[in-house]
């Protein structure tokens, strides 16, 4: 026995030395590579004795993954066990060592040298330089593969990204200039000088002229309303002249603007561009400047409250209570009455039909149920006779679209099931004239012909064309389909407009516009009324903590404005942004947005004249609703879906409730309940 | 007296033991994690599982890692990739995700390499060659794609973890891959010649496969491997040493999914378009169960550690639940069931306790 036990405290030591932890090595280690370098690490695994063990097999990968946005970063060739290094940068590699059935692995730091800088070009613009003027500098810069990469003040990532790695100097050959410690460069006396900069051990010089400020008066003048409200743009023009009062036209003046709130517990807030925009968000006293070196002069605005507000009311609803309402189109019928159809989310397949005759009355007249589990979307015909309803979640996995006659709303018939090409779920559709255009697995879409409802014949797809490539909706508008892209952004394409020769059987792509979130969810086209100015209204769609299975979602998100005005440029210019809130589905008419912004509820809001800035912040909010009910799908959760104006109604749908409708006042909100203090 | 003791605690233990498992739900996005004791299974958990609240995001395969601590899925629809995301048994709660390929399904992790090979369906994509995912799920990094063929499906490893195997449902092949080596080791054509000779189509010059593989696993115990031939409705039986068909034979429609019993003695699988689970011998390959599903569209499978319980799981039809069927593989009888979210797709088998 007493041998047994030393057998045992044996083995059990013997397993322990035996057992240690290990850890791998490699020569990855801190490596520096250069751009299409080839190397073969040396990895090795070692124990807490400094035991050396060799890896029967080692992998190598890229810590950022195979898949990954910003493109290959490196190759690996896992039979040869080689690296080659392709995109410059500090990168992390994870080595495995396997052995004995066992892997360990480590993540080394390997940095791709950036190519020697071949280049350098100093660019300080076409106009002339002054006393007293910062000069704008930006560098071409051109390595030794012949990259060529612009930076400048603004590009700050892409100036932090190069110059910290590398050794970086500007200097002037006199005391014409003065550089600061963040190296911008102020003319400050007529004459010659030379700027010289050292990036990378690469010199480059530019000889400048700089003259001498001839600037003695400047007259602004604003175009502006009489009484100017939060939200409207001035214009502001400034012209420079010299002590003769000669007109200098060379000169690109600055603008800038100061300001008090009249609420002294607000702060003055606006936005001024460099082509002489300014909008105030907040009621106050605006100083606005146009300046050039040390001359400036200065115009005062008042700056009033928008007073746009009106009381908005509920006067019906649809209840759905037993599960997830989703999209929803009001129209009118053949009969001329008025009616809606709304679809349901994670559910059954049942799509509604509503009589919205009365809005105060809304009453359920019929419903279909298809084999699926979601109705995403549901569209009806300008002339009120077809619907088309979205399938996902078909049990025999092939989705595609419904084509309903629903040319007497209380008896609707099922006239044909689609899939051809949609099998993967068509998430989003719309009907435009005779073609329906059908969203094919969140990647593309379809164009259908319907004039024989009862027999589409597809004639047309659109696409990016791109790996990875997304769609989440499609809008069709005067001939011109506005699909949302997510990261792609928002597609403007000719399926019938004529303005690039597109047809729905030859969609041709004429416009496009992209922004950094990449959350581009829908997107609807807005000719303003006031203005004659043209925008693609692009929403987006975002949850930033995921799913919130029991109870209200947080939800992010706006809507951006982007003046397409000239389609080869588009610029944006304006947001919609609620706090804490995200938005969803939207609707235009006469300069008024309604919008779902989900927990935010209906949201309307005033978009005449011209935009810019933050709209929300200007008081353009006409008013809103909220629209969870204690009875709903989840209680007492608002989660507007999407709005739509019909005949003076504001109609809605909610996720958790249903259809509701709700009526703008010509009245101002009643205060009476509001806390009010005497002075 | 003893006797009797004796024979009451082994019937003690018998009846006490629990089994987990998890279901993926796909039209619901949430997983259930069930457990069956005494005759009896119930839902102990359900997880909402996504990013989009109002999106459908498809949670298709799930699997358990060797160790029981975490569980995978696969999320099938993104932006356009689809997901796989790590979760604790522990808490049930996400530890990591990655992205992967279009519409990432079925899984499984080697038990020699570590890594996850998920392949990446592309359900309703077109006819071109898809590929398998492998993911380190220590840092959950997808370390390299390997192409194979048109929609591959049933990721299945063997069990010496050193190949996976996977099937293309629309080129009708079969892929064996090299766990160690991430490359496509030997690729079978699964058609018969006659299936060759005047079913097979053409469009676009692209195979359209007679068979639709849709599922293969490989035996635990012997170098053979099993073919769901959900076109055909039939099981092919591939002999891995000489890499060639060894065998077919018929089924109801619609074979999907295939597992076999752990002891290797059965072969247990799907009929979907029946609503129907199927059980073979594999000494003579005769069916020597077929129980009705609970519900309509039958579809994964887990089989319980020791053998003795099938875990089916049903999709339903629109707005029915899922259903988990638990059936007895020593009488071939449904013993019990449970609703769980729409669409109950991926199944996988957690864990064993005695009480």
């Amino acid at each position: 026995m007493k041998n047994n036990i030393l057998l045992l405290i044996f083995i059990s030591f013997s397993t322990l030395l035996f057992s240690q932890e290990k850890s791998v090595i490699s020569d990855l280690d801190e490596l520096k590579l250069d751009i299409g370098q080839i190397y073969k690490p040396t990895t090795f695994s070692v124990d807490n004795q400094g035991k050396k063990y060799d890896c029967e097999r080692v992998y190598y990968y890229y810590k950022k993954g195979a898949f990954s946005m910003t493109g290959k970063v490196m190759e690996f060739n896992r039979s040869k066990g080689t690296i080659k290094a392709v995109e410059p940068g500090y990168h992390e590699v994870v080595a495995i060592c396997y052995g004995s059935g066992k892997s360990i692995r480590r993540t080394f730091n390997v940095t791709i040298n950036y190519p020697k800088v071949k280049s350098i070009d100093i660019i300080t613009g076409n106009e002339s330089i002054y006393t007293d003027t910062y000069i704008p500098i930006s560098y071409k810069i051109t390595d030794q593969m012949d990259v060529v990469r612009d930076i400048d003040y603004w590009k700050s990532d892409n100036a932090e990204r190069y110059f910290s790695n590398l050794e970086f100097s500007i200097s002037s050959s006199n005391d014409k200039l003065n550089i600061d410690d963040s190296n911008n460069v102020l003319a400050l006396k007529s004459g010659s000088a030379t700027i010289n900069v050292v990036f990378d051990g690469i010199k480059s010089s530019k000889t400048i002229n700089i003259k001498k400020n001839p600037v003695a008066n400047i007259n602004l003048n604003l175009k502006k309303p009489e009484k100017v409200r939060t939200g409207d743009v001035i214009n502001l023009n400034a012209d420079a002249y010299d002590k003769r009062g000669n007109l200098i036209s060379d000169v690109k003046l600055k603008y800038s603007f100061t300001g008090k709130s009249f609420d002294k517990s607000n702060s003055a807030s606006g936005l001024i561009l460099q082509d002489g925009r300014f909008v105030g968000d907040v009621p106050g006293k605006y100083i606005l400047t146009a300046s050039f070196g040390n001359t400036s002069k200065s115009k005062i605005v008042n700056v009033f409250q928008r007073k746009v507000q009106r009381e908005v009311k509920k006067i019906g609803a649809g209840s759905v209570n037993d599960k997830h309402t989703s999209d929803f189109w009001v129209f009118e019928g053949v009969d001329k009455r008025d009616y809606a159809v709304t679809g349901t989310w994670g559910a059954d397949g049942t799509a509604y039909f509503w009589d919205v005759t009365n809005p105060s009355d809304i009453k359920k007249i019929d419903s279909v149920q298809v084999d699926a589990r979601t109705v995403n979307d549901v569209k009806v015909s300008p002339d009120g006779k077809i619907a088309i309803i979205s399938r996902e979640g078909a049990s025999n996995r092939k989705n595609g679209i419904i084509i309903i006659d629903v040319t007497n709303p209380y008896d609707v018939n099922i006239i044909k099931e689609y899939t051809k090409n949609l099998t993967g779920g068509v998430h989003n559709l719309f009907i435009d004239e005779k073609h329906v255009y059908a969203l094919s697995a969140g990647q593309k879409y379809y164009i259908l012909n319907i004039e024989d409802p009862t027999n589409p014949v597809e004639v047309g797809m659109f696409e990016l064309g791109k790996e990875g490539q997304a769609i989440h909706d499609v809008w069709v508008e005067d001939g011109i389909a506005y699909s949302s892209n997510w990261r792609d952004g928002v597609y403007l394409v000719d399926v019938g407009n004529g303005i690039a020769g597109g047809t729905p059987s030859n969609p041709v792509a004429f416009g496009n516009y992209t922004y950094d979130s990449g959350a581009n969810h829908a997107t609807f086209p807005f000719k303003s009324k006031s203005t004659g100015k043209f925008y693609a209204v692009m929403g987006d769609e975002i949850f930033p903590n995921g799913v919130n299975p029991n109870g209200t979602n947080e939800t992010a998100g706006f809507l951006h404005f982007v003046d397409f005005s000239d389609v080869k440029n588009p610029v944006e210019i304006a947001r919609y942004e609620l706090p804490g809130h995200g938005s969803h589905n939207y609707w235009i008419d006469n300069d008024i947005l309604y919008v779902g912004m989900y927990t935010g509820g209906v949201r309307i809001v005033d978009i005449s004249g011209d935009l810019l800035g933050d709209l929300y912040k200007q008081g353009r909010e006409i008013g809103y609703i909220l629209t969870g009910t204690a009875d709903g799908y989840i209680p007492n959760d608002t989660m507007v879906w999407g709005a739509q104006l019909y005949k003076g109604h504001v109609f809605y749908s909610d996720f958790n409730t249903g259809i509701g409708v709700a009526k703008v006042s010509e009245l101002k909100p009643n205060n009476s309940m509001t806390n009010q203090y005497v002075d | 007296m003893i006797r009797f003791i004796l024979f009451f605690l082994v019937c003690n233990f018998v009846f006490s033991q629990s089994y987990y498992v998890y279901v993926a739900s796909e039209s619901d996005d949430t997983v259930s994690l069930l457990k069956f004791q005494n005759n009896e299974i119930n839902e102990l958990e359900r997880i909402t599982v996504g990013t989009y609240p109002t999106e459908i995001e498809g949670p298709h395969g799930i699997t358990v890692d060797p160790s029981g601590k975490f569980w995978y899925l696969s999320l099938a629809h993104g932006n356009p990739f689809g997901k796989l995301v790590k979760y604790s048994t522990e808490s049930n709660e996400v530890v990591d995700e990655t992205t992967l390929g279009l519409f990432p399904a079925s899984m499984q992790v080697s038990t020699t390499t570590g890594f996850l090979y998920c392949v990446n369906f592309n359900l309703h994509g077109s006819m071109k060659p898809s590929t398998v995912s492998v993911v380190d799920p220590v840092t959950m990094t997808e370390i390299t794609t390997i192409t194979t063929g048109s929609m591959p499906h049933g990721s299945r490893i063997s069990s010496d973890g050193l190949y996976q195997y996977s099937v293309a449902m629309m080129s009708g092949e079969l892929f064996e891959v090299d766990a160690l080596g991430l490359e496509v080791s030997r690729t079978l054509d699964l058609e018969s010649k006659k299936m060759k000779m005047d079913g097979m189509k053409s469009m676009d010059g692209m195979k359209h496969s007679v068979v639709k593989p849709t599922w293969v696993i490989p035996h635990p115990k012997k170098n053979l491997a099993y073919v769901a031939g959900n076109g055909s409705d039939e099981v092919i039986e591939v002999d891995l040493d000489a890499w060639e068909i060894s065998d077919r034979f018929k089924t109801g429609k619609g074979p999907y999914n295939l597992e076999i019993s752990p002891d290797g003695k059965l072969l247990i699988g799907t009929i979907k378009s029946e609503g129907k689970t199927a059980i073979w011998n594999l000494e003579d390959k005769k069916l020597v169960g077929e129980v009705k599903n609970t519900t309509s569209v039958s579809h994964g499978i887990a089989i319980s550690s020791d053998s003795k319980y099938a875990f089916i799981s049903v999709e339903g039809i629109g707005g029915e639940p899922g259903i988990v069927d638990v059936i007895s593989l020593e009488n071939y009888k449904l013993i019990s069931s449970v609703e769980v979210g729409k669409q109950a797709g991926g199944i996988a088998f957690w864990k064993q306790d005695n009480l």
